[in-house]
């Protein structure tokens, strides 16, 4: 039996695709047999298995640019769109689902390969992609802004899996006039959107929420939409499970309405 | 009056109502109304102005009902000139009432759009001294909101039954959405609950709508630019249990507007008892809420699963199974169709396979393209397994070793239990189904 090869690469996109690019170089070099013998990972498995090598990937921006032109050229743009979306989910299987989902479209010559959900690699880049992009559309509804004096707005969220780029774009489309910040307090990371200006990710800058000043009418348009929420209630159909279900309590500590 | 003011007596004066209180009155005032959805129109940014949209709509929050809000749900007045025995806003009851100033609504939604409360606006009204005088305020409204605030979120607003067509006609140009309310399903009930509407006036306008969507359209493939008219259709709404109708009444006015009027969503909002009278259920009935859940399963059917009525229900069958869904219920009356092969079936028949949605059936025509599916596949895929195993085959064999029978998928089906959207909280699904046993006893 021939041995395996794991190729670790950094969990990000950059990371993935840079992983995908070696993967190939990897299997042209060493003339290996087939893409089944190569896997990728996001990180370091905690048990090392026998006749399997580990090699640590370097990320580069070159690499992955090529890769990402390749696919966007080869598998269309949605397929490209939601490869990414499944790179950026936090399950360790990502990387080598979005890998291997590549090699068979590829392969196929197939831009909806992600329809061929009898394979099973397609099946869990199926899941990344899925999961990724419902917690994006959840952050597209439950982020809430709020005006700080000098006319930025300022948002606050936590996410499971790195979609505030996903969640960026959206916003950067609909409102193009705005200074704005999104902060990912999970990833530790801030979206920012200069009015006009195309907008960009930003991380380790030094930030303290306590000293942000809201606008005069920041906390009346917080009461008004407070009170708007509990007028809209219907008492006779009261439902909070339902509520829940729809509304997992999760996002509420940076939902306005849910504030105290 | 001015020596009033100048020793500062407060009389009361409807003028000085704060912003907040006119919030919560005509917020309180509009929350009856539905069709609170902001789906059906896809339109991008411009890069300048504030505002998108997207045709899967977005919801922003759910309030302690269970409801989405999208929209900043709200009436423009609620004086109102009418007296429909149902409606809380109705000339005879003594509540408060407010107005507000087409330029607070529009600071409103700006305001809370930025902040990613909203997703637009709905703006309704009761009927301020006649129908085309209040049409006109929603047009002022939205006019400003659309060219002096240059907002390019969604607008949901309602027509004004017996307004001016020109006014309808104006205004849809500068919404996305417009609806007429049809109140109740029967011109008889509607005559008797709403003396001052007639079926006539509520179908006159919509028909306008429909006319004017599908000129806008002939219109937009002459001139890119013309400006579209109502590009996400138009709804309606009835109220459910108000009334004696039977479902199948229900079902038919409903599959009527869609087949004939073009409708885009015909919404069901079931009777809460606000105000007593003797044509209505009495004010402690509890909501048919069951009723209205299997309304909008059925619904669904008629729009996405490729249904029509006459196959759900019928003169003899006129209300939906209380314990079953819709599409189980005529899934079991016609076993004969079934078991389906899911690697061979037309879409259609996936459709009809209790436990298999819309997306899962388009997902299994896709990946049956290239490769064969099996059971494990088509749970990854979304496909509710416990409810569709009764119903099909993959490569020719049953999941478990189930017999096609009548009372003994029932059975089974029943104890996997439907999820229901309302159980513990409020009403409960026991007391409703005593209650909407009676009429078929």
């Amino acid at each position: 039996m021939a041995n395996e090869t794991v190729l670790i690469c950094e969990d990000s996109l950059d990371g993935v695709f840079t992983g995908i690019y070696e993967a190939y170089r990897f299997k042209k070099d060493n003339a290996v047999e087939s893409h089944d013998l190569i896997h990728l990972a996001v990180k370091e498995p905690s048990a090392q298995r026998l006749f399997t090598d580990y090699i640590n990937i370097e990320t580069s921006p070159e690499k992955a640019a090529k890769v990402s032109r390749t696919l966007k050229k080869s598998l269309g743009e949605t397929t490209y769109h939601n490869l990414c979306l499944a790179a950026s989910a936090t399950f360790e299987e990502k990387a080598d689902a979005v890998y291997h989902t590549v090699v068979l479209g590829l392969k196929e010559h197939d831009a909806n390969v992600l329809d061929r959900l009898y394979d099973s690699y397609v099946q869990s880049a199926f899941k990344c992609y899925r999961a990724a992009g419902n917690e994006a559309n959840h952050f597209i509804e439950f982020t809430r802004f709020s005006e700080l004096d000098n006319g930025i707005l300022y948002a606050k969220i936590s996410a499971k899996h790195h979609v505030l780029p996903f969640v960026m774009y959206h916003f950067a489309d609909r409102l193009p006039a705005n200074n704005f910040v999104i902060y990912d307090e999970a990833a530790q990371t801030f979206g920012l959107h200069p009015s006009f200006k195309a907008w960009y990710l930003a991380q380790g800058m030094n930030f303290d929420e306590n000293s942000i000043n809201y606008s005069d009418t920041e906390k009346e348009y917080q009461e008004l939409f407070k009170r708007f929420c509990s007028s809209i209630a219907i008492e006779e159909r009261k439902n909070l499970s339902l509520q829940q279900s729809l509304l997992p309590l999760r996002f509420r500590p940076n939902m306005t309405e849910f504030h105290v | 009056m001015q020596l009033l003011e100048s020793t500062s007596v407060e009389l009361y004066n409807p003028q000085r109502k704060s912003i907040m209180e006119k919030l919560s009155i005509l917020t309180d005032a509009a929350k009856y109304d539905v069709a609170c959805t902001s789906s059906g129109v896809e339109r991008a940014g411009n890069g300048r102005d504030m505002g998108n949209c997207k045709a899967a709509g977005i919801c922003h929050s759910f309030s302690s009902d269970g409801r989405c809000i999208s929209l900043l749900k709200i009436l423009m007045s609620n004086e109102c000139v009418y007296d429909c025995k149902y409606c809380a806003n109705r000339r005879s009851n003594d509540i408060e009432r407010a107005t507000f100033t087409p330029d607070e609504i529009c600071e409103l939604t700006i305001n809370f759009y930025k902040r990613n409360y909203i997703e637009g606006l709905f703006l309704s009204s009761g009927i301020v001294n006649n129908p085309s005088y209040t049409m006109e305020l929603l047009y002022v409204t939205l006019y400003k909101l659309r060219h002096e605030y240059r907002f390019r979120g969604y607008i949901h607003v309602k027509g004004i039954p017996g307004a001016d067509a020109a006014l309808i006609r104006q205004t849809g140009y500068l919404a996305d959405r417009m609806s007429v309310n049809l109140e109740l399903p029967t011109a008889e009930s509607l005559e008797r609950l709403a003396p001052n509407k007639h079926r006539k006036t509520i179908l006159t306008p919509m028909r306008q709508i429909q006319n004017g969507i599908e000129q806008g359209k002939n219109e937009l493939a002459l001139y890119k630019n013309a400006p579209t008219f109502v590009p996400a259709g138009q709804s309606t709404q009835m109220i459910i249990g108000a009334t004696p109708e039977s479902d199948y009444q229900i079902m038919s006015v409903a599959e009527g507007l869609y087949d004939k009027f073009g409708l885009k969503r015909v919404f069901y909002s079931a009777y809460v008892g606000i105000n007593e009278d003797k044509e209505l259920p009495a004010p402690q009935t509890a909501s048919p809420l069951l009723r209205e859940h299997r309304l909008y399963q059925a619904d669904w059917l008629l729009r996405f699963y490729r249904f029509r009525v006459d196959e759900l229900l019928s003169e003899k069958r006129p209300n939906f199974n209380i314990l079953l869904d819709p599409k189980c219920d005529w899934a079991l009356r016609h076993l004969e169709q079934f078991p389906v092969e899911i690697n061979k079936a037309d879409y259609s028949m996936l459709l009809r396979v209790p436990g298999v949605g819309v997306k899962s059936a388009q997902r299994i025509c896709k990946a049956r393209r290239s490769g064969v599916l099996c059971f494990d596949d088509l749970k990854k895929m979304g496909v509710v397994l416990k409810r569709a195993l009764y119903f099909i085959t993959c490569g020719g064999r049953m999941m478990y070793n189930t017999k096609l029978d009548e009372d003994y998928i029932t059975r089974n089906l029943l104890s996997a239990q439907e999820k229901l959207p309302f159980d513990k909280d409020g009403i409960t699904y026991k007391q409703l189904s005593l209650f909407d046993c009676v009429g078929q006893l």
